[in-house]
């Protein structure tokens, strides 16, 4: 599996709170629906799924239950909590004026 | 919300930290199970497949630890970290650890050991329900507003017409003969009215309480055991309702027992009767020599009712003659039990506090020197990423732990310490206010406290200082000396002198003290309290003629007893705080009886012989003797004061008239030597002395001047006594040495403990001047070994070293004299002899401490002069 890139890292966070906010997962869940959603181009190992995951579980922005699987097994479900909604929303409009920006400069419109 | 979910989940961390890390152990499980899964889905066998899933997760452990890591560490987690940090840094430095430990030990055991008695006395409120509502009524002159005691005429006025109270009793504590299995005993006794406990707001355990009727008499006596009495003489025996306490001449029915410990302040009695007070006819009763107590009534304040008695009082003025210039004082109970050892207690508390003040002071300039020995430790700290805030933290935590070592070991000590000092003067500090005196949860708070305070005060500054550093040059460079030192050095200079300076006051107050302490001892008492024996009794309810030969012949007896010197008796004995005041007309105005025209004097009842009981010496004619009877003319005795005052001519042979009923035209026959009767402070005043054969009283107290150790005769006089009358109940035994004693135990206990937490000062002060003296050398031992080396002598290195030891201590000096009369007015009151500005003990003071304070400084001045300056320079 390929590493993902540095800019991905910094942006986890925001993914996985995309992804949970669809619906609760579990961590393998959650990296498959990143794998699907982003057509295969980025994938998120557990060595920085994890880490981000109890980061933003400490910040408050989701919260965890366990449950048990579709395949009989007991896993730790994440939900979007009500303040995680609202960073969500706080983090992409973030990012898409960031990516707008880096693209000006980038591609400049010539 | 969100913070509370944060907190909810940093204590779930903290506290099942097992199951948080179970859980993560899961997870990832978890997932290698779901990766293996998809492998083996791939084509690959189950083997296989758990073979590759693990290699892909890599190291798993260092994955837990990047998630902990995300989890972040808490506030407890760091705050662990500084705490076994500190406790390994103190480790290292045994020493200084010890010292610091040792010296906050004694100080906040100190603290804790006075509080408690404080507690006990001053703060903890009376063992009554609502005991802030009890107050205690005195009789009070309008003109000298001495309290005086009560009259029952005036206690019947106040409780049918005072509106401010609940309920008021009157009280008086005539001590009761009972018939015991070894013949009479004389015990403590509370006679009082019908209400006295509902003033207390208590309860008999067993039985009732007394009524009106048992006051208006006629009934069978009665009589209400005390706890302690029940448990002793009846064995605790719940039957013990309806049976008879047998005394000489009868018996009184038990028809209750009071509650455990139940007493007023001193007053523990054994047992209690009704007061015979007949409502309508209280004069009956006696005269103003009882004690009155109440509990106000609800919604009344001590001032509004103080205000309702004045009012009282007013009416009362116009109704007796015996009211004329009386007023009435109201005074919460509580402190006015508590009024005698209130300012001993506050000066203790004081002297205490300095010395934890001191120690603290010790500690922080400690702490100082430290701080810059540490100081590449702290800069490599803050290089890898320490907030100051967070460095900071850590050097409290520090100080906090050492409060910690020295509180815990303070307590210990503050335990030990209560429990000699209680037993040994817990008299003389509470004035048997209270109980036993033990450490109690509110001490412990003060301990816990205390601690703390002290952490902060001495860890705070030493912590701001230390920390800050800037870690570039703190680090590159190895020699010290730069403005931040300067300033530290300054500031520890600042702190040495304060630390001279409170030692000094402390050392002046000691002073004061045992010079008061001396004084007070070398009082003339006017009598000879060696070789003497006293006993109490209480000559019972019998007509005059039977209580004079009661007495005529126990002194009989008694004068048989070999080895008894001489034997008398007296009403009231001296230093036991009871005194009769009364007036006198001379002859001229005798006749008219005009109360205008009496003047004051204190009286004694004596028997023949007190006077060469107590070995008072005769100045001028003759005392009582066998010959002065009922029958033949009334005489007295004067002591020299009242001879003085009143016929500066010669007094013997003049004629006076008493102003105490029942008294007839008296001659007196001689004048004897002054007296300290009220105590050791207060001058002897005037006294006339009655004669018991011609005036009797009831109770009294008999005096034995014997040849040998009292203790050694009192069998045969006990014997002597019941030979006289079987029924002749005395109290137990004490000599006139245990009064003075007693007198002089508060002043003595006061001089010892300041005079012991002085030397404990002057200790600590002392090792905060070596201390910095003792740094100051190393610090400097480079620049005196290039001294030495460039021809210097070692005689001017340590005159000059010694020169800095000395200057700061005479400056700690001048500050604490300067100190000391500023607030001199604070002992005031309990000088004796002295003035507060007494150059004796300030000079005495200064002496002991210049002397101490050169040996602290000449040590390190000296070694600072012998340095060799080859090894000064090559090491660093």
């Amino acid at each position: 599996m390929s590493r993902p890139t540095d800019l991905v890292q910094g942006t986890l966070g925001l993914l996985i709170l995309r992804v949970v906010a669809l619906e609760p997962m579990h961590g393998w869940a959650i990296a498959q629906r990143i794998r699907q959603m982003s057509n295969e181009q980025l994938r998120v190992g557990q060595s920085a799924l994890y880490p981000a995951l109890h980061k933003l579980e400490q910040q408050g922005w989701i919260e965890a239950e366990w449950a048990v699987s579709d395949n009989n097994r007991r896993a730790k479900y994440y939900e979007l909590t009500a303040a995680g909604k609202k960073a969500l929303e706080a983090e992409t409009a973030e990012w898409e004026r960031l990516s707008a920006a880096i693209t000006l400069v980038v591609r400049p419109v010539a | 919300m969100r913070a509370l979910t944060k907190a909810r989940l940093r204590l779930r961390s903290l506290l099942r930290r097992g199951r948080v890390e179970q859980e993560l152990d899961d997870e990832l499980r978890y997932h290698l199970q779901r990766l293996a899964d998809e492998y083996e889905a791939a084509g690959l066998s189950p083997g296989d497949a758990r073979l590759q899933a693990r290699r892909d997760m890599g190291a798993i452990e260092s994955n837990k630890e990047e998630c902990r890591d995300a989890r972040g560490l808490t506030l407890i987690d760091s705050l662990r970290q500084d705490v076994s940090y500190a406790v390994r840094a103190l480790r290292k430095s045994p020493g200084f650890s010890t010292i610091a430990i040792l010296s906050l030990a004694i100080g906040i055991g100190a603290n804790t050991t006075i509080f408690t008695f404080v507690n006990a006395v001053l703060l903890k409120p009376l063992p009554f329900p609502a005991a802030d509502r009890l107050v205690v009524f005195n009789e009070q002159p309008l003109e000298s507003g001495k309290p005086l005691a009560v009259h029952p005429v005036n206690f019947v006025a106040w409780r049918s017409r005072a509106r401010s109270f609940d309920a008021l009793a009157l009280v008086q504590t005539p001590p009761l003969n009972v018939m015991g299995a070894g013949g009479a005993e004389q015990i403590p006794r509370l006679s009082t009215s019908s209400d006295l406990f509902r003033v207390f707001g208590v309860h008999p355990v067993l039985g009732r309480a007394f009524t009106e009727e048992d006051s208006r008499g006629g009934g069978a006596p009665v009589v209400i055991l005390g706890y302690g009495f029940w448990q002793r003489w009846f064995g605790g025996d719940p039957g013990v309702l309806g049976r008879p306490l047998t005394i000489p001449g009868g018996s009184l029915t038990i028809v209750g027992v009071a509650p455990p410990a139940f007493g007023i302040g001193l007053t523990q009695s054994e047992v209690f009767t009704p007061l015979p007070l007949d409502p309508a006819n209280p004069a009956a009763t006696g005269s103003r020599a009882f004690e009155a107590y109440g509990r106000l009534a609800p919604g009344a304040t001590l001032a509004s009712a103080q205000a309702e008695m004045a009012v009282i009082a007013t009416d009362l003025r116009q109704q007796h003659r015996f009211d004329e210039g009386m007023g009435v004082l109201i005074s919460d109970l509580h402190e006015f039990l508590s009024r005698e050892s209130r300012p001993g207690l506050r000066l203790l508390m004081l002297v205490v506090a300095t010395v934890l003040a001191i120690g603290c002071v010790n500690l922080a300039g400690l702490l100082l020197a430290r701080g810059i020995t540490r100081r590449s430790e702290l800069a490599l700290r803050a290089a890898l990423g320490a907030s100051r805030g967070r460095l900071i933290r850590q050097l409290i935590v520090e100080s906090l732990v050492l409060s910690a070592c020295g509180g815990v070991a303070g307590l210990a000590l503050a335990y030990w310490a209560t429990q000699a000092l209680s037993a040994v003067a817990g008299g003389a500090l509470s004035s048997g206010a209270t109980g036993p005196i033990r450490l109690d949860a509110t001490c412990l708070t003060f301990t816990v406290a205390a601690s703390i305070l002290t952490a902060l005060v001495f860890g705070l500054i030493p912590a701001r200082q230390a920390s800050q550093i800037n870690p570039e040059s703190a680090l590159r460079e190895r020699s010290r000396s730069g403005t931040g030192d300067r300033r530290q050095h300054r500031l520890r200079k600042v702190l040495v002198v304060s630390e001279v300076a409170l030692a000094v006051v402390l050392l002046v107050g000691a002073g004061l003290l045992l010079r008061t302490l001396t004084n007070l001892g070398r009082v003339p008492l006017g009598f000879e309290a060696s070789k003497t024996l006293t006993m109490g009794m209480f000559l019972g309810m019998r007509p005059p003629e039977a209580r004079i030969a009661a007495v005529d012949q126990m002194l009989d007896r008694i004068e048989q007893v070999p080895g008894v010197v001489a034997a008398g008796t007296i009403q009231f004995m001296p230093l036991r705080g009871l005194a009769c005041g009364t007036g006198f007309w001379t002859e001229e105005f005798a006749g008219a009886k005009d109360p205008s025209r009496s003047q004051p004097t204190e009286c004694g009842l004596v028997s023949r012989g007190y006077f060469a009981a107590m070995a008072i010496p005769v100045l001028e004619g003759r005392t009582f003797g066998r010959v002065d009877r009922t029958a033949t003319s009334r005489v007295l005795v004067v002591s020299q004061a009242f001879a003085r005052r009143y016929f500066p001519n010669g007094a013997v042979g003049r004629r006076i008239l008493m102003q105490s009923s029942n008294q007839a035209l008296a001659e007196i026959v001689g004048v004897v030597g002054d007296v300290h009767h009220n105590g050791l402070t207060i001058e002897p005043v005037p006294t006339v002395y009655l004669l018991h054969a011609q005036t009797p009283g009831y109770i009294t107290n008999l005096v034995v001047r014997t040849a040998g150790e009292p203790s050694a005769y009192a069998a045969a006089i006990r014997s002597a006594i019941h030979e006289a009358d079987p029924t002749q109940a005395v109290s137990a035994f004490a000599t006139l040495e245990r009064d003075v004693d007693k007198v002089l135990a508060r002043p003595r206990l006061q001089a010892l403990l300041v005079a012991v937490f002085a030397a404990i000062a002057v200790v600590l002060a002392v090792i905060g001047v070596y201390g910095l003296l003792a740094y100051v050398v190393t610090q400097r031992s480079r620049e005196i070994g290039i001294r030495l080396a460039l021809g210097a002598t070692a005689a001017a290195v340590f005159r000059q070293l010694l020169g800095e030891g000395v200057r700061l201590v005479v400056a700690g000096l001048l500050l604490g004299l300067a100190t000391t009369v500023v607030l001199r007015s604070l002992v005031s009151a309990m000088v004796f002899g002295v003035t507060t500005a007494d150059p004796v003990s300030y000079g005495a003071a200064a002496v002991v401490f210049l002397v101490v304070g050169l040996i602290a400084a000449a040590i390190p001045a000296r070694r600072g002069s012998m340095v060799e300056p080859t090894t000064a320079l090559k090491c660093e």
